[in-house]
């Protein structure tokens, strides 16, 4: 990579709990980028946005946004970074009490002093690159799941960040509402010149807009490439993961006691 | 299992809910030094403190009203039915005014307002945690203490005085309708033996003390328990009940102390 | 929101009526804050349970109230600090007596007043003083009396 990273996760470990989560996890995001971080369930794919968002601290190695190392920042300085990075929750995360609209004007509000007619204008057009400036006077309990999102995503860009992370930003759409996340996600990172960092583990959705993905497992990174590298490889755990198989290298059972013991260990209780 | 074993197993029990109360009063304790410095803060954005009194307040006012009315009227009722075995019925106002200014009024409406407001601040509070909301705002680089926690513990701590002198004078008007319009007393004798027996720094002071204690209590625990909730469904649920079971014994241990040092004071 | 204001104003508005009310209307303020009083003391034996901002009456009427209780270090007898309005004067012979609202009701100060053409000022004494009646010393007076009869 001939340019800066904008995010540098650097050698990180981190555990919860007494479990490791990351071991020595190592990944770079490159400015205007749309990096894509794929990996199954429970292989701390959210952790790993936490990590960057600031809201968990790594046991050892470093988080550098923009240049800043996100651990070692005052409350200040990391709610100024943030700021500056937009979040996609899974569970979009609009507040409940206030409809579309003022979902989207919140961050303003909070952050600005803009006057109102200004923040009309600048909501508006925000709801209007997601297509819901229609459905700007409806409560998140009213919307579908497709649309909840899409306004989510129209509050994450609210103060125009450098960077947005999206959390399973495809995980329970129907597939038209899929395609249209897809097209916002690669369309805004384009014309907003954004960074976008998607962790999904919905493999073909990542490989038509990502230009970078990374495959997580054991910890660590275990496959990176363009989607055309990835999808080529012929090493069996990424192949496994690529192609959805059941059994491979991660195997369909989780780790227990041998079966027959298992079953015969009545009334062990 | 023996019962020696069942004994120490009991024990084991016993410390554990003793570390983990403690624990609980820490965490409490650390989170109030983090919510309460926001008070200058929070006054630049009125507004905020506003629409939770609506919430916690006017809210809670039907049943504070009807809830006073009743009880006042009961006493009076109750009261009267002693006294005038006495032949000092004369005194209802009295006891009906004493009874409420120093104890019934503060108290009763605390516990209202911890069932109808205190429940809901936790509730909505961890259910906001439960949704990722509060996580939302964190990552929009929005203080949920501040934006979120704060402004409700604020109206609490404000509503709940206001409803206690609310509660109070709507239950000795209640006494004196059925007084005066069912049980015949003079209204006269009814306001003026009242005026000469409660005083205004003890009974009434007094009662607008405990009020303003109960309301600081209640608001503190609503809003920890809902932010120390545990995001699930049960969590909250657990959270709500906790809220209403730890402000009722707290207001009523607090009263029971408060009441002791008042009457030593006099 | 306008109306959540105006709902939230009301709401803080009603609260202070109360406390308002509570304070003028239910307990005794307004003879504190009816214009000026002067004081005058009053030595009684014994007080019963008399207490302070306990009502001073004239015939019934209310026109101060007990302001301070002591014991008189000499006399071991108490003495009862009355502020009284300053629209009512009373003539220097008046006497004082502690009298019961009912049978257990609270107890107050009565006036009697005298014919004297001088009226108490602030500072005076009032000389003529009738103590609480101790419903106790009444009852067993009256056991003992029966028992010296039969």
């Amino acid at each position: 990579m001939d340019t800066d990273p904008l995010v540098a996760v650097h050698q990180v470990s981190f555990s919860r709990e007494g479990r490791p989560i990351f071991q020595g996890l190592h990944l770079n995001v490159a400015p205007g980028s749309v990096t894509a971080i794929i990996g199954g369930s429970g292989t701390g794919k959210t952790t790993l946005l936490n990590l960057i968002g600031g809201r968990l601290h790594p046991d050892a190695g470093e988080v550098r946004v923009a240049g800043e190392t996100v651990s070692s920042l005052s409350r200040k300085g990391l709610f100024a970074l943030r700021k500056r990075m937009g979040m996609l929750f899974q569970s979009n995360a609009l507040l409940t009490d206030l409809d579309a609209y003022e979902n989207v004007a919140f961050p303003m509000r909070e952050h600005t002093q803009l006057p109102e007619a200004l923040i009309h204008h600048l909501v508006l057009m925000k709801l209007e690159l997601v297509g819901l400036r229609g459905a700007r006077r409806s409560y998140p309990g009213e919307l579908s799941g497709g649309m909840a999102r899409r306004v989510a995503l129209a509050r994450a860009i609210a103060l125009d960040p450098m960077m947005v992370m999206y959390d399973e930003p495809f995980a329970g759409l129907d597939p038209i509402s899929m395609g249209v996340i897809v097209k916002l996600i690669r369309d805004l990172n384009d014309a907003l010149g954004m960074t976008s960092i998607i962790v999904t583990h919905d493999v073909a959705e990542a490989c038509t807009i990502a230009d970078y993905m990374y495959l997580l497992g054991d910890g660590h990174v275990i496959a990176e490439g363009t989607p055309a590298e990835m999808q080529k490889t012929s090493a069996p755990d990424v192949r496994q993961f690529m192609a959805g198989l059941p059994d491979g290298p991660v195997a369909f059972h989780y780790p227990a006691a041998e079966y027959l013991t298992d079953l015969k260990a009545v009334g062990g209780l | 299992m023996s019962v020696i074993g069942w004994g120490i197993d009991v024990i084991r029990r016993l410390g554990q809910r003793a570390i983990d109360g403690v624990g609980r009063l820490g965490r409490a304790t650390f989170f109030l030094g983090r919510v309460a410095p926001s008070l200058g803060l929070i006054l630049g954005r009125f507004r905020l403190i506003v629409q939770q009194l609506y919430m916690t307040g006017v809210l809670t006012l039907i049943i504070i009203l009807v809830s006073g009315a009743f009880v006042g009227m009961i006493l009076a009722l109750q009261g009267y039915n002693t006294l005038v075995r006495y032949d000092a019925q004369s005194s209802l106002g009295l006891l009906v005014a004493l009874s409420l200014t120093r104890e019934l009024g503060p108290v009763l409406a605390a516990l209202l307002f911890a069932g109808r407001a205190g429940s809901a601040l936790t509730a909505e509070i961890g259910l906001m945690k439960t949704t990722e909301q509060l996580a939302g705002m964190e990552m929009m680089a929005v203080d949920p203490l501040f934006r979120v926690v704060a402004p409700r513990f604020w109206a609490g701590w404000i509503a709940v005085p206001l409803l206690a002198m609310i509660f109070t004078a709507v239950g000795i008007i209640g006494a004196y309708v059925v007084a005066v319009g069912d049980l015949g007393l003079d209204g006269g004798v009814f306001w003026s033996q009242m005026q000469s027996g409660v005083s205004v720094t003890n009974d009434v002071l007094g009662g607008l003390i405990k009020s303003i204690v109960f309301g600081f209590v209640i608001s503190w625990i609503a809003v920890f328990e809902g932010y120390d909730a545990k995001p699930t469904s049960e969590g909250v649920s657990r959270a709500t009940t906790r809220t209403v079971v730890s402000s009722s014994l707290a207001i009523l241990g607090l009263d029971f102390i408060m009441t002791a040092f008042m009457l030593r004071g006099l | 929101m306008k109306n959540v204001e105006f709902a939230v104003g009301l709401f803080v508005v009603a609260g202070l009526l109360a406390l308002a009310m509570l304070a003028l209307k239910v307990g005794n303020v307004h003879v504190l804050g009816n214009g000026a009083s002067y004081s005058v003391t009053a030595d009684f034996t014994n007080i019963g349970s008399l207490k302070p901002e306990a009502p001073v009456t004239v015939a019934g009427v209310r026109v101060g109230q007990v302001a301070h209780i002591a014991v008189d270090p000499v006399s071991y007898r108490a003495v009862v600090t009355l502020n009284i309005l300053d629209k009512y004067r009373f003539p220097i012979d008046s006497s004082a007596s502690i009298v019961t609202a009912g049978l257990l009701g609270e107890q107050y100060i009565s006036l009697d007043p005298g014919g004297s053409q001088r009226n108490l000022k602030n500072g005076d004494k009032i000389q003529v003083t009738q103590s609480a009646i101790i419903l106790e010393q009444i009852i067993s007076q009256l056991l003992y009396s029966k028992a010296g009869h039969s």
